[in-house]
Parts: C-alpha cells; structure tokens; sequence
C-alpha cells in the first residue's frame, strides 16, 4: 500500500522539485527586494542601539516623510555595529543599492575618501545647515581635503563624571567649579578615595586613560595631538604625547600598583557600563569609583539597571596636563552619510536638515545624545528632568553645549580604524609592561604612517 | 570461463553502449539536478579563488576598482609585526589544539563504543556542543572564567588553587582559547565511534584471546584500524585549526586582547579586509594561508602511506 503511495502520480517529480526551488527562492530573494531602495521614498539604515532609539528615528523618518510628501519611508534598524555595519553598507553600496541615508558610529572619513559617500559641501550651501552651523573641531571628524562627507547631526560629549554624594562624604567640594582644573590636581585628589583592600581595589578615585578611543581628547589636554590633519601625518609618539603616557604610568604605579589585572579582577572601573564580557556591574554605579571620564550618553542610562547607589552626580570640564593650557572637550558623534548611488540624494538632505535642527531636539529629550548644529534650541532630557529636576537638566545641558564648542578636532585620519588599533595596541603593552612608552609609540607611529601612506598612494 | 573469458573480450573492444531515449533523459535529468551544486561551486568557490589570487595582486579598498601593484602586498605581509604574531599565535594554537582533539575525542569514541545502554542518547549530548553558535559558546565560556566572580575560578579557589587570569593574562589566555576550541568535539567523536564500530567482531576476538591488556589491543588493533578516521580527522582538524576566527575574535576583538596574546592569522585577515578596507592585503593573506594549508595537507597525504592502513591494503 505505502508503495502504491509512492507511486501516485501526485509524488513530487523532478519537474515540480525544480518548480519547489524557484519558488523556494524567489521567496528567499523577496526580503531583499523589500530592503532594496526605490525612489521617492526614503530609506534609512541605522547600525545598532535599542528599541527606543530604533522607534525614535522611525517616528522622526516617517514624520518628514509624511510632511515632504515622500511615499511611505523605511526605517532599518540594527544592522550590527562596528565592521558588522560597515560590511552590509559597503555591500550595498558596491551592489548599487545603497540606503538613501545611512547613520555611521565610525568616522566617514575613510570610506569619504574612498568614494563610498557623496560630498554634501554643494548641497549644504544655500541650505538651512550651512557649513557656518557646524563646530569646526567637530566637522573635521567628516572632511578630508576640503570635501564634507558627512555631518555629525548629534554626539555623546565627553567631560568628567563624578559622584557628588562620594566627594561630600570625603568634605570635598562638590561643586563643579571646584572641580580640578589639572591632571596633577586631579591625581591628588583621586588619592583621597582609592582604597585597595590586598590586592583587591575597593575604591577608585580617578583612573589614567586606558580607552584608545579617546586619547586623542587627552592628548589635546596636553598641548598634543594624534594625528595631524593640516599635514596628514601622524605624531603619535611627539613630545606631548611621551609626556602624557609617561604621566599615566607614573600615576598609576603610585595609585595603582602598577597592575591592570589587580584593577580588572576587582571590578569594571572603565567606564559606566556592566561589562558583557565579564557580568561585571560597573564600578561608578555601585558608588566604587569617585569619577571617570565618559560621553553624555550615560545620562539617558545611568538611572536605569544597574541602578546606581546614588542619586547626585555631576559633570564637570576635562582637566588639562602639564603641557596643556586649557580644557578641551571631545565627542563620539552619531554621523550620518548619504551613501554614493542613493536614488534620493536631495530628499535624504532635506531629512538631514530637518533633522540637524528640529529632528534632534525630540531626540535629544528621550536619548541625551547632543545637538551639535548651532541652530538648535535644547531642551532637556526628560529622563533627567524626572530624576534630578528642571533646574539640574537645564544646567547640564548647558554645560554640554560650551564643551560641544570647545571639541578637539578627532576621527579625522583616512586610516582611523587602523590609527585607533595602534593607539590601543600601544596603550596595552605599556600598561602590561611589554614595552616602555617611547617605543610602544613610536611603534605605533611608524605603522600608522606607513598605513596613512599607502592609502594616500592612489 | 572460457565464456566469461570471451564476454569479457567482446566487452572490451566493442564501441561504447550509445544511450537510448530513456538514458538521454536520465542524464539531462541528473545534470540539471547537479546543475545547482556546480553552479554555486563555481560562482560561490572557484570565481572567488581565482579572485583571490587576482586581488592579492592590487590594491583594492573594496570602493572603487582594484588597481595593479605586483608582490607590494606580500612584501607588505612580510613586514607586518601584526602578521608575524598571529601566525606565530595560529601554529602554536594548531600544534597544542589537534592532538589534544584528537585524543580526547578518541577516548570519547571509546568510552561510548563500549556504552551499550542509552547509547543514543550519550552521542547526542556529545554532539551538541557542536551545535551551539560558536559565539554562544564563547560568550559563556568568557562569563564562565571572569576572573573574580566566574564559577570556574570560584570552585579553583574552594578546592585551593590559586586560579589565572584565563583571559586578562596575555600568558593564559592562548591557552584559554585552546580550551574552548576543544569543547564541540562531537564530529571528531562520532568520526572516531564510526571507525571503531566497523572493526570486524572477529578481529576484535582474536586480539582478545591473544593478549588480555587492553591497551595491546589499542595500540596494535584499534588505532592501526582507525588510522583513516584518524587521518581525515588530522587533516579537518589542521585546517579548521589554522582557520580558528570566531573564537578570537569574540575574546579578543581586532587587536587581539590581551596585549596581542588571542591574535590570530584570521583575525588579522578580517580586520585588514573589513576594518581598514586593505582587501588586497587580505586576499595576499588568504593566499599564503591557503597555499601553507595546502602543502601541510599534502605532506600529510605523503606520511600517511606509511601509518594509515585500508581494508583490504596489500601492504
């Protein structure tokens, strides 16, 4: 009987299975067709983030849509971050079906260059974003050899965090004019707090920079810089910069053992985050770490879980070292690029204008992601304003906004990625005592260049 | 025999069997089946081979057209601290990790040959480690080994080991990332458990009667029997081995971490392709590696004509 079964005329024949698998992938191919752009209608990829920030930007896509007279926009969220991203958009863009406007949480110079992204100098003149709108120190982050690349339309602003409750507990002042003004000054502070109990850290004060991401900022502290835009050359291992690792590795063989393992076993004291790698809650929060230096993207998190032991934190200025003279600020920004083959160029600027001065103040009120187009009227986080009141949020804002004005031009090599290795690569073996600082730098120096080099060859 | 002989002779010379009409649709019909496998082979193996080869030759940001530079990306390759490192971390990985495997999934295979109750059931719980998504399985070993608060370190600590750092200490943490590796050991097993099954029952009698030790008739019987399982496990084993990524790259990131330690040929690769959009530099890497790969497997290949041993080998 089950031969009989087998047998019927309705058993799939090797014409309905090559049917089956045409159909089978045209089905396959039709979510692609679905990400695939058309004109008129808006496409826009974002690499990573949460639901909010997901849901905000499709509101924010779909509103000037709507108001554009635009058909129905595409709002394609999370991506992947880093080189996950990155792959997908190159993808696309080397397909010839790129999105119309893309967000990059990596600086757009180097695939600019390349040809990856459209100049948008011509588009800007005469628009409600002028080149004039924008920060200079925070542009550069989009610019290589004259052409724009890209605008970063919001950025997490990097100052000082510290936990006001911890320094009024020592009888420190907490107010942010006291806050020092140095590195020496804020050396001898964090001395007051740390406390290590063996070889366990209980309590840190302030911690030398281990983040590679941001050494440029401090390397602007002190008089310095990592890579030279005017000139295209690399100064990883200049004077300023000598000085300025030679003064961590001072300061944290005399605070800190001069151990990184003894620091990491006790705790996530690099920044304010629960660690993924290690479920490790961060030390900040958990009223362990008197201060840090970090982006204002923490404000919109820091009430939530982990929830902090304590309720008043501050920001205050970044301090400057011994070869600096006066404090500068730095930013991880949020770019945004419209990629080359985009089928609705004009349209994807005219979202990025709206966006730059109106879309970014309801963005900034759920995710504290700073407005940096001079144009925009802030108005305050409402997580902040629930948590520490108007007055507070209004402050702080404020406050962002001088430190987004003072930012130290950053993300601005063609071989960022590749420069920013180097520097983490360099940062860990001085701190692992593979290699004392001048030759860790000068390393690094040489790599960077040689690397720089070969991408500007042609 | 003579008429065996004599079909035998008309067999050879007569012209070859023309295929009927029925044949002819059954060879147009085992082509278009195969079709789809060799065009993928083709479009999705052999073009981006050749590419490779190609690619390798230029300078290629992936944005824009490749453009012609000779052997620059191999001179390049050799003076590459970071290249140099990670190879130097991969055959080192390669060296300790194969016959690790290889042991311990021989042992695996054993046991469970011998298991004859829920047998079923243990080679399943084997094999699922090899399912699990090899970033899982990273993610939880790395939460498993967190230096203070982890389980592993917990219980080093109660039973009184002083514990390493398995994966901040630029000493542990090669080692640490040859432990994972060995943990989805279930091919190499069920590979191993095939080979032991098909050893004749008569065989395994006689070395019994022959010699009561056990490990005479490991080291005389079983392995000599295996050798092939044993082989193409070698061979697997190398290959994936110098190809090891998804490990590293979720322990260590693109540098590595720490200090260089978790640095590894593929990761080196990537990130040169990806990360600093060197695909020229890559494909050169992918080139080498592919020709180092392929000359270890052949060397092999060569020793194995004398510890591999076939049914049915004259020798």
């Amino acid at each position: 009987m089950s031969i009989m079964t087998y047998a019927t005329p309705k058993a799939l024949s090797r014409r309905s299975f090559l049917q089956s698998s045409a159909a089978a992938g045209a089905a396959l191919a039709m979510p692609g067709a679905a990400w695939s752009q058309a004109e008129g209608q808006l496409l826009l990829w974002l690499p990573g983030g949460s639901d909010l920030f997901c849901k905000i930007h499709t509101g924010l896509l779909d509103s000037f849509s709507a108001k554009a007279g635009l058909g129905a926009a595409s709002t394609v969220c999370g991506l992947g971050q880093d080189t996950e991203f990155t792959q997908a958009l190159i993808g696309s863009i080397t397909a010839g079906n790129p999105p119309d406007i893309s967000m990059l949480w990596d600086s757009p110079v180097s695939l600019g260059a390349q040809g990856a992204f459209m100049p948008l100098d011509e588009m800007m003149k005469g628009s409600q974003i002028p080149i004039e709108t924008w920060p200079a120190g925070l542009l550069s982050s989009c610019q290589f050899k004259g052409a724009t690349y890209g605008l970063p339309v919001t950025a997490g602003v990097y100052s000082m965090w510290y936990n006001e409750e911890l320094f009024e507990a020592k009888g420190i002042p907490s107010d942010r004019a006291s806050f020092p003004k140095t590195w020496a000054d804020l050396r001898k502070l964090s001395k007051e707090f740390t406390e290590w109990d063996g070889d366990t850290l209980k309590v840190a004060g302030f911690m030398p920079n281990r983040v590679s991401e941001t050494m440029a900022i401090w390397s602007a502290l002190n008089g310095g810089m990592l890579f030279d835009e005017a000139n295209l050359k690399y100064v990883l291992d200049s004077e300023q910069n000598i000085e300025m690792m030679n003064f961590f590795v001072d300061w944290f063989e005399e605070e800190y053992k001069g151990d990184v393992n003894l620091i990491d076993r006790s705790g996530n004291f690099r920044d304010g985050y629960a660690d993924g790698n290690t479920g490790m809650g961060p030390a900040f929060r958990e009223g362990r770490q008197a201060g840090m230096q970090s982006g204002s993207w923490l404000m919109g998190d820091i009430y939530a879980d982990p929830v902090p032991v304590f309720t008043r934190w501050n920001l205050a200025p970044n301090p400057y070292g011994p070869s600096g003279t006066a404090s500068v600020s730095g930013t991880w920004p949020n770019w945004f690029v419209i990629p080359v083959g985009s089928k609705n160029a004009q349209a994807a600027f005219d979202y990025l204008s709206f966006l730059a001065v109106e879309g970014s103040v309801e963005w900034y009120q759920q995710i504290p992601d700073v407005p940096t187009n001079s144009q925009v009227k802030l108005k305050a986080p409402t997580g902040l304003v629930e948590n520490r009141g108007q007055e507070f949020a209004d402050d702080l804002s404020t406050f962002l906004g001088t430190q987004a004005a003072i930012v130290t031009p950053m993300w601005n090599s063609p071989v960022q990625s590749f420069g920013n290795d180097q520097v983490a690569r360099a940062i860990e073996k001085i701190y692992t005592k593979a290699q004392p600082v001048k030759e860790a730098l000068a390393e690094a120096q040489a790599a960077s260049q040689a690397e720089l080099e070969r991408v500007l060859a042609g | 025999m003579a008429i065996l002989a004599k079909e035998n002779t008309a067999g050879a010379s007569s012209p070859p069997r023309r295929l009927g009409l029925a044949g002819r649709g059954e060879a147009r019909a085992g082509f278009l089946f195969a079709l789809p496998w060799m065009v993928g082979l083709t479009v999705f193996t052999i073009i981006p081979l050749l590419l490779t080869f190609y690619i390798a030759q230029t300078k290629f940001q992936i944005v824009g057209p490749p453009k012609y530079v000779g052997l620059a990306n191999y001179a390049a390759m050799w003076i590459d601290p970071a290249m140099w490192t990670s190879a130097r971390n991969t055959m080192f990985f390669a060296v300790v990790s194969v016959p690790i495997k290889l042991v311990i999934a021989l042992g695996l295979a054993l046991l469970l040959n011998r298991v004859t109750a829920l047998s079923g059931f243990y080679r399943t719980v084997f094999y699922l480690p090899f399912l699990m998504p090899a970033v899982a399985g990273s993610i939880v070993f790395m939460l498993l080994l967190t230096p203070d608060a982890g389980p592993v370190n917990i219980a080093l600590k109660a039973l009184g080991f002083s514990p390493p750092d398995w994966l901040l200490d630029p000493k542990a943490a090669l080692w640490t990332i040859i432990l994972l590796s060995l943990w989805p050991l279930g091919v190499e097993t069920l590979v191993f458990l095939g080979g032991l099954q098909n050893i004749p029952q008569d065989v395994s009698e006689a070395a019994d009667l022959d010699s009561p030790r056990g490990w005479h008739k490991l080291v005389w019987i079983t392995i000599p029997l295996i050798s092939p399982m044993i082989l193409f496990n070698l061979v697997i084993g190398i290959i994936y081995s110098f190809q090891v990524f998804t490990q590293a790259l979720v322990v260590g990131g693109t540098t590595g971490k720490p200090a260089e330690a978790t640095l590894m040929y593929m990761v080196v690769l990537y990130r040169a392709a990806f990360r600093y959009f060197n695909v020229g530099y890559a494909a050169a890497m992918a080139t080498v590696l592919f020709v180092g790969v392929l000359l270890l497997t052949l060397l092999i290949f060569r020793t194995a004509r004398s510890w591999v041993h076939y049914e049915g080998d004259s020798r």
